[in-house]
């Protein structure tokens, strides 16, 4: 009697799996299949794949996979499986970048960007195209050439409150040049009792990316360069000459209470909400401001220049891209489809619908004002990934830490200097 | 008379602190269920202006545009399959493994359930890629069978040790009367062990029904097709990069908790009972 339930049981339930079993669908052959994170701006996907499939009769499905971190993980099982879509998108280092080109994933795209004088490449921001390219002789081993088309591009700087620069008694429309006109507001700022920069700085990449502006800015490109490559050393007076800014933008009362423990999330709802006169954000942060508080009065700006020397540079280009899987047996419509993405239409209808910056130089009309001032700075960006070089991540997050431990006042910046190139030698000991 | 008097004395003054803390517990734990449901009925600009529990106006569409919007239809009925399967699979393996594990004599016995135990220590994340290559590999992926055999494994182990921990309690005499009635091991399994076993079985359901429910990495990895998706993964759409559409977002966590709600409800009775009786069996 038992076994009969038993079996009838697992007879009911085998059936209920095979049935479910053969429930998931092979993609069409004759659609383009592209994976993506980027939940803000489906609708605007979905949209245009619509057109796509008007104009053309290829159907695109844009497939979301967030948060990005699952999604991360899900390109990497893909890759291993090879089973990555046509079209996909990598969220890490240039490394992991390089990782996908040298397993054969994705596809080289210098001929399709250089075809008909290079129409395709000129469309673009050239500082957005250098993040998914490779040059003659860098140091991943990857073939010289472009592999990724960024669909839109971001800058880090900084922003501040028209209205809270009012309350101060400052020109709204003229904000602090110098670092030393910044630390006079910080000054002000401290009397009035506000509070000044907010930011991620918790989640420490936001501190190195402002470290890193500095360091351009006071040694310039070669020397943070060599710096990475192990032949100056952060002992060099001008890397401790960019860590004691900190401590003067701390001493000042420029920067908020609680900055070094803050995450981005938190840094934004003040500054959305007036709390705070600064803010240090990406680009994205005026879709995430408008979804806060649509009234905020606020412009963007460069980190004020601590030197003269070399300009100032922020971080910023390719926003995020898209690449082309090199097995994919629709590569070559994969591209078309991402070539008329990246055209003036479609690059300007995205824009203004994610607010987000389009990486199609002739898009930039109809964005809003707050984002049109991010675009006007693209040509002062740099990012890591356009280095050729990385430093190792036990330094990073040595230098990030440092800096926090300077703001709370735990070292001077010349401790944190030692502490920071000990790690590097013993990095730079382990890799030899 | 003074002596009575300490003692009420005592007695109230341990039972106010004992109450004041239970009450402290109490209000940590049932506030953010209740931040939760009152965000769900604020706008995406007032959330972050109106940090009052109850909303100046009240935005039940946020719960419409939460399914509507999230696929809430499919992905919930999705979820309660996958629940439902998986708790199945794992109470019927682990409470047959665990009964062999505590009263079968077998060569490797011991090693078979430390090889099992081990299991438990390995990282879920980890298994991801080898997981993907194998169901892949098996034809299983992008299919709710594949998905459902995963999590059946992710559940195995722990549910292994809580009932071979109970069947080893068990008394033997009990098992000598059955079999003498003229039961099969199958038959002690089904008649005496499993009835004995409701309070720790209990226990088992609510963990693994609870792990299932809130799943969603394997499931995103695993999956495709948007219809396979469970409701974990159609929240995740409201949470983007860079922007969190609270509002729906907290709608839809208060849709996705009614139900573990309700099984921990209907559980609660055994679940006090396999905690407080795991000591005394049969």
């Amino acid at each position: 009697m038992l076994f009969k339930k038993l079996t009838c049981a697992l007879c009911l339930v085998s059936c209920a799996l095979f049935y479910i079993g053969c429930a998931g669908k092979a993609p069409s052959s004759s659609s383009i299949t592209v994976w993506h994170w980027m939940t803000d701006r489906q609708q605007a996907f979905d949209e245009l794949a619509k057109r796509y499939e008007k104009q053309t009769g290829i159907k695109v499905n844009f497939e979301l996979y967030a948060p990005s971190d699952a999604y991360s993980q899900k390109v990497r099982a893909a890759a291993q499986g090879q089973t990555l879509p046509d079209i996909f998108g990598i969220l890490g280092e240039k490394r992991d970048f390089s990782s996908f080109i040298k397993a054969g994933h994705v596809l080289d795209l210098t001929s399709y960007m250089d075809e008909n004088q290079g129409q395709w490449r000129k469309k673009l921001f050239a500082k957005a195209l250098a993040i998914n390219e490779y040059n003659e002789g860098n140091s991943y081993g990857i073939k010289p050439g472009v592999y990724g088309v960024p669909i839109d591009v971001m800058t880090i700087e900084m922003v501040y409150n028209k209205d809270l620069f009012k309350e101060l008694g400052l020109n709204p429309n003229r904000p602090p040049q110098t670092f030393a006109e910044f630390i006079d507001i910080g000054k002000k700022i401290k009397a009035a009792n506000k509070q000044g920069l907010v930011s991620g700085w918790g989640e420490v990449w936001m501190i190195d990316c402002l470290a890193n502006n500095y360091a351009f800015n006071i040694m310039g490109k070669d020397k943070v360069i060599a710096t990475i490559k192990g032949e100056v050393p952060y002992t060099d007076p001008d890397w401790i000459k960019v860590l004691t800014l900190f401590k003067e933008m701390e001493d000042s009362g420029v920067l908020a209470n609680g900055l070094v423990t803050m995450v981005n999330k938190t840094a934004e709802q003040l500054f959305a909400n007036g709390k705070a006169v600064f803010a240090f954000n990406g680009s994205w942060c005026v879709n995430v401001y408008n979804g806060m508080n649509p009234k905020l009065n606020y412009a963007a700006m460069l980190p004020p220049k601590a030197s003269d020397k070399f300009p100032m540079t922020i971080w910023g280009g390719a926003g995020s891209s898209f690449l082309v899987n090199g097995r994919s047996p629709r590569a070559k419509e994969a591209v078309k489809f991402l070539q008329w993405l990246t055209d003036n239409d479609q690059q300007a209808y995205l824009a203004e619908n994610t607010r987000n910056l389009p990486s199609n130089k002739e898009s930039l009309k109809k964005i809003p004002e707050v984002l049109a001032q991010f675009a006007d700075d693209v040509e002062f960006t740099t990012h890591p990934n356009v280095w050729g070089v990385s430093e190792f991540p036990a330094v990073i997050e040595a230098l990030d830490k440092g800096i926090q431990s300077i703001i709370i006042k735990e070292r001077t910046p010349e401790q944190v200097a030692s502490e920071v190139q000990k790690i590097k030698e013993r990095e730079l000991a382990k890799k030899r | 008379m003074k002596t009575t008097r300490y003692y009420k004395t005592k007695k109230i003054t341990v039972n106010t602190l004992i109450h004041m803390f239970l009450l402290t517990v109490s209000v940590s734990c049932i506030f953010p269920l209740i931040w939760m449901v009152s965000s769900s009925l604020k706008t995406q600009e007032t959330i972050f202006k109106d940090t009052s529990l109850i909303p100046k106006e009240f935005h039940f569409e946020n719960y419409y545009y939460a399914w509507i919007e999230g696929g809430f239809g499919r992905n919930f009925l999705n979820s309660i399959f996958y629940t439902t399967a998986v708790v199945v699979g794992i109470i019927v393996v682990s409470s047959m493994a665990a009964y062999a594990f505590s009263r079968l004599k077998f060569p490797g016995r011991n090693l078979i359930f430390y090889v099992f135990m081990a299991a438990m220590m390995i990282p879920i994340p980890g298994s991801f890629v080898p997981l993907y290559v194998l169901l892949t590999k098996l034809h299983l992926r992008n299919t709710a069978f594949g998905y459902i055999l995963c999590m059946i494994n992710v559940g195995l182990s722990t549910s292994i040790f809580l009932l071979k921990t109970f069947f080893d309690k068990m008394p033997k005499e009990l098992e000598d009367a059955a079999r003498i009635d003229g039961c099969s091991k199958m038959g002690i399994w089904w008649h005496v062990a499993l009835p004995l076993a409701k309070p720790v079985l209990a226990v088992v359901v609510v963990f693994n029904a609870l792990n299932v429910w809130n799943e969603y990495v394997l499931a995103l990895i695993i999956f495709d097709s948007k219809p396979l998706m469970p409701l974990q993964v159609a929240l995740m759409t409201f949470q983007g990069e860079f922007i969190t559409r609270y509002p729906l977002l907290m709608a839809g966590l208060t849709i996705t908790a009614l139900p573990i709600i309700l099984v921990y409800l209907l559980m609660q009775k055994y679940i006090v009972k396999g905690v407080t009786q795991g000591a005394v069996v049969g």
